[in-house]
């Protein structure tokens, strides 16, 4: 008759608390009692009786004492534990390799992308006061519901708040007002700097370091300029400069140099060489306007609170101060926001840089998504690396039970078999970490050209980010040595000893799911790499509208190339490889914000619709291959007011034939902000339409193609700004320097700068070749990781079972049969997890693509292709060794039994 | 004397192993109290007086075979010793002698 189980844990419970001594009988009198009562009583009966009779035995003659089983910790123990560690290491070579090899690869692919996710998300971080320093943002609502959202701020939004709210220590304003050439006037060199003008307190509220000069006094008065480091090296070779002078060509007085700032680290969101004082500009005339400017987005305003503020109820207050002091339109609204400095640089989506002139770069942003995306792929190879060493030591776990038997034996407990697997992991670990940090070492410059920035590995990050990775390395000692050891340690001395085959069914099934895990995100980085590749692609090698190859794309710096534009073009009409020359206002790319305007088709109600406009003159179309599909192009001087537009619109307009149909526009916008074209607010610019041209990619295929305006180069909306000239693709640099020679014979002053449209218009989508790149090789590198992995198992498995082999062998079967054998097992894990990664890579893929109003679509081949390669390799890894095993001759495994 | 004086539990485990000679160990020893006795007694509270009759030398222990009832754990039999002999006879002298000068009268109370 079988006899009733007591419950197990109980009897666990009572093993855990009890004084070994006294155990076994306890538990035999216990378990007589036990069948007893069942007989009597019943189970549940017996059940109850015996926990209690449990329960009662926890008292204090009965409890172990925490120390009894204390083995002495003398450092002769900790010793042992690492010279054993590293006999067993070095026994084991194979697995040794792979495990450091594994954790290096993984180890490196966490630190590289570690640097760059830990400085992106420590952007704006040097100043002392930045906990305290917020942006100050507007929202604004005009009356045809158009919302804008802009950092930036009227004159007296930064000078009222510092004398009436309690909470503001202070505030200050800052403005990039264009582009200008800034000479030293003693030796005149022309080199092309934004203009950037701040208030006296700017340097107080940030603490950009000085070389030298006076932090309080530096832009108290006019006409004077701080300069970094770098400019003063770029212009006077030397930074010993303060006290001379430097002169913006568009300025009539010299300005004197103040004081000398050190290079902006690259993680900072400002990047001003230079910044004038603001007082140089304040007349009375400017005094008068500034008292009143409350809503312009004129001046880029921080705040910085003191400590304990509220940033919601200053930003109220503020919102408050200015409908105190400004009527608004009806059916305007505005209000105000404070932005946490920290914020700026990776939470500025939806927010337009304000505070400047069209012309200037707006101040870099880093993109959230990737960097989410960046760390948890770093995470996550990481993980990768863990699981194989976890995976691959219980795997040998049965190659190490006699050991383990015998430690028992001695008098090993627990703990000391779990320290002595912990410092295994440790040496590993500690040995993937010296390899990873040397070849991230040689790898770094490199990886620095690549993501254009400068790491070092000691100095660009502080001792926080080596804190981190030791920390980090430290759990995965924990967590893949610690699985391994509380799973080893845990076996009876006696089975071991034995030779009794371990129950480790449950094992398995943990190692099966990791390695499942581990496919899982190697075929979504896969299938990641992919979608990203190919979308990089179609994005550079889409057919855009225009023509973008050799084209040099050069800037309008000095008055003169503006005025004199038509000896311009026709002196470069004459070189030789110059095919066609065109100016316009504009140029497809990134450089500078497109200029907007509000239209209407004259005499079409009153509903007004916003459009880009770019000026251009007559061979604009022709040089840039832009196809003309109704009317004509600009002929001569006379179209002044005449305009082309696009398709997109011409729908908005609802043009659909070309009978020079009127249209107005009464606004253009010089930011942010829409303002009258003419001083006269009721005056409009009032072209007729000669043409619709096909429509073409003037902005980044993230955007749906917007209405666009062809105005003439002659326009009341915006001057010319860049000269295109479409070059043979002989000799470039030969035709390059006669094209400067022509600048500069127009005039002396002209710094030629110039750039090739097509990697102008590539610099759109650097962020995604850059992720694609990094993504490809941390995808790699997981595959590879977890190759590593299931080598290592493949490699114990068809170990194990060599005998089956032989047998199996000798009654017949061949080659081919084994092999399948041997590699069925891992193929349907990878196959299962295949299964996992293709939902979650399909709603990834297609989330990130939302992101481009032109991208391509998820295909279901992209699966496939990645489902084999996961599968091949992981076949191959596999077969190498099943073949290997199934080539023995059975003699020679069966012979030794 | 003093490390001669018995609890009252202590006196009737420590007799109750003499009662049992030679067939003592944790389920005999309960069930002869508890039959004997009437009270329930409870393994944690004889577990313990055992293992303290044992250390104050008043007992002594020799593991037996294992049996199948018991799934292999073996008995641990309790025997008294001699010192354990010399407390139980200190113990009941003394109460002897307490009973001998309890005046008649009080006996008769009710």
């Amino acid at each position: 008759m079988k006899s009733a189980e007591p419950p197990r844990f109980i009897l666990r419970f009572l093993q855990w608390f009890c004084k070994p001594e006294y155990h076994a009988d306890i538990e035999g009198d216990l378990l007589e009692l036990y069948d007893r009562r069942v007989a009597d009583q019943g189970k549940f009966k017996a059940n109850l009786r015996l926990s209690k009779d449990v329960l009662l035995l926890f008292r204090p003659g009965i409890i172990r004492s925490a120390k009894i089983h204390q083995p002495i910790t003398s450092n002769g123990m900790i010793k042992n534990y690492f010279i054993m560690g590293w006999r067993n290491l070095r026994k084991n070579k194979l697995y040794t390799t792979i495990n450091v090899l594994g954790l290096t690869f993984g180890m490196v692919c966490f630190l590289l992308i570690g640097l760059y996710v830990y400085e992106e998300l420590n952007f704006d971080t040097q100043h002392t006061q930045g906990e305290r320093i917020y942006r100050v943002i507007m929202h604004q609502k005009s009356p045809s519901q158009e919302a804008t959202t802009v950092a930036a701020a009227g004159y007296m939004v930064a000078e009222e708040p510092r004398h009436s709210f309690p909470e503001v220590e202070q505030t200050t304003r800052m403005q990039r007002v264009g582009r200008a050439n800034l000479v030293d006037p003693q030796n005149p060199v022309n080199v092309q700097e934004t203009m950037t003008i701040a208030d006296e307190y700017f340097l107080q509220v940030f603490d950009f370091p000085f070389i030298e000069g006076d932090r309080r006094s530096a832009l108290k008065e006019p006409n004077t300029i701080v300069i970094t480091e770098d400019l003063a090296m770029r212009i006077f070779g030397r930074t010993d400069v303060i006290d001379k002078n430097l002169q913006f060509d568009r300025m009539q007085k010299p300005l004197k140099i103040t004081g000398i700032l050190k290079n902006h680290p690259q993680n900072s969101s400002f990047n001003f060489t230079s910044v004038m004082s603001e007082s140089t500009f304040t007349d009375e005339q400017s005094k008068r306007e500034a008292e009143i400017d409350w809503t312009s987005a004129n001046f880029t305003v921080y705040a910085l609170l003191r400590a304990g503020a509220n940033p919601d109820s200053v930003s109220g207050k503020i919102t408050h101060l200015t409908h105190t002091n400004v009527q608004l339109e009806p059916g305007t609204t505005l209000s105000y926001s404070l932005q946490p400095l920290k914020d700026v640089h990776l939470k500025s989506d939806g927010i337009t840089d304000g505070g400047k002139n069209s012309n200037v770069d707006p101040i870099p942003q880093g993109n959230p998504v990737y960097v989410t995306v960046f760390l948890f792929t770093a995470i996550l190879v990481l993980l990768i690396a863990g699981i194989n060493y976890s995976n691959l030591t219980t795997a040998r776990a049965s190659s190490r039970l006699k050991e383990i038997g015998v430690r028992k034996v001695i008098g090993a407990v627990r703990s000391n078999l779990i320290g002595q697997f912990l410092v295994e992991s440790l040496i590993t670990t500690v040995i993937a970490f010296g390899v990873a940090v040397l070849i991230v070492a040689i790898l770094l410059p490199s990886f620095n050209e690549f993501v254009n920035k400068k790491f070092s590995l000691f100095s660009s990050v502080g001792l926080g980010f080596w804190a981190a990775a030791a920390g980090l390395i430290l759990a995965m000692v924990l967590l893949s040595g610690g699985y391994a050891a509380l799973l080893l340690s845990r076996f009876k001395p006696v089975s071991l000893l034995k030779g009794l085959a371990l129950k480790s069914g449950s094992d398995f099934s943990v190692r099966k799911a990791l390695v499942v895990l581990q496919f899982t995100i190697s075929t979504v980085m896969i299938i990641g790499t992919i979608v990203l590749f190919r979308q990089v692609r179609f994005l550079n090698e889409s057919n855009l509208g225009f023509n973008k190859d050799l084209m040099v794309v050069i800037d309008v710096n000095v008055i003169k190339a503006r005025s004199n534009f038509d000896w311009v073009k026709n002196e470069m009409s004459k070189i030789p490889a110059v095919e066609q020359v065109s100016v316009s206002s504009h140029v497809p790319g990134e450089w500078k914000t497109l200029v907007r305007v509000k239209l209407k088709k004259e005499g079409g109600g009153d509903q007004l619709r916003t459009a880009y406009v770019i000026g251009a003159d007559k061979d604009f179309l022709t040089t840039y291959g832009i196809e003309l599909l109704k009317g004509r192009n600009f002929r001569n001087a006379n179209d002044t007011s005449a305009i082309l537009i696009n398709e997109a619109a011409a729908k908005i307009l609802g043009i659909t034939q070309i009978s020079n149909e009127g249209v107005e526009i009464p606004q253009s916008a010089r930011g942010s902000f829409f303002n009258p074209i003419y001083d006269d607010i009721n005056a409009s610019f009032k072209p007729r339409v000669v043409g619709i041209v096909k429509d073409f990619h003037f902005q980044s295929l993230r955007a749906k193609i917007e209405p666009l305006v062809i105005a003439y180069h002659d326009n009341p909306i915006y001057p010319i700004d860049y000269y295109s000239v479409k070059i043979q693709p002989q000799n470039i640099q030969t035709t390059l320097e006669k094209l400067k020679a022509v600048m500069v014979a127009n005039d002396e002053r002209e710094p030629f700068e110039y750039h090739f449209l097509d990697e102008q218009l590539a610099r759109f989508y650097i962020e995604d070749q850059r992720s694609q790149t990094i993504l490809g090789w941390v995808a790699l590198a997981s595959v590879v990781i977890a190759c590593l992995g299931l080598f290592g198992l493949a490699t114990y498995s068809a170990e194990q079972r060599l005998k089956e082999i032989g047998v199996r062998k000798v009654l017949g079967a061949n080659l081919v049969s084994i092999m399948a054998l041997l590699s069925k097992d891992f193929v349907k894990l990878v196959l299962i997890a295949c299964c996992f990664a293709f939902p979650i890579a399909w709603f990834g893929a297609n989330w990130w693509l939302q992101d481009y109003a032109y991208h391509i679509n998820v295909e279901w081949w992209i699966f496939a292709l990645a489902g084999v390669i996961a599968t091949g390799i992981a076949l191959l890894t596999v077969s190498y060794q099943a073949i290997k095993a199934a080539m023995v001759t059975p003699v020679k495994t069966l012979k030794s039994q | 004397m003093k490390h001669l004086q018995l609890g009252e539990f202590e006196e009737i485990v420590l007799l109750t192993v003499g009662v049992l000679h030679g067939n003592a160990y944790g389920v005999t020893i309960k069930d002869e109290i508890e039959q004997r006795l009437g009270r329930e007694v409870t393994i944690g509270a004889l577990q313990i007086t055992l293992r303290r009759l044992e250390s104050k030398g008043f007992l002594k222990s020799t593991p037996g075979d294992s049996t199948e009832s018991r799934r292999g754990r073996p008995k641990l039999f309790f025997e008294i010793t001699a010192y354990g002999k010399k407390a139980l006879d200190y113990c009941k002298e003394s109460r002897d002698e307490l009973w001998k000068a309890l005046p008649k009268l009080v006996l008769n109370l009710k």
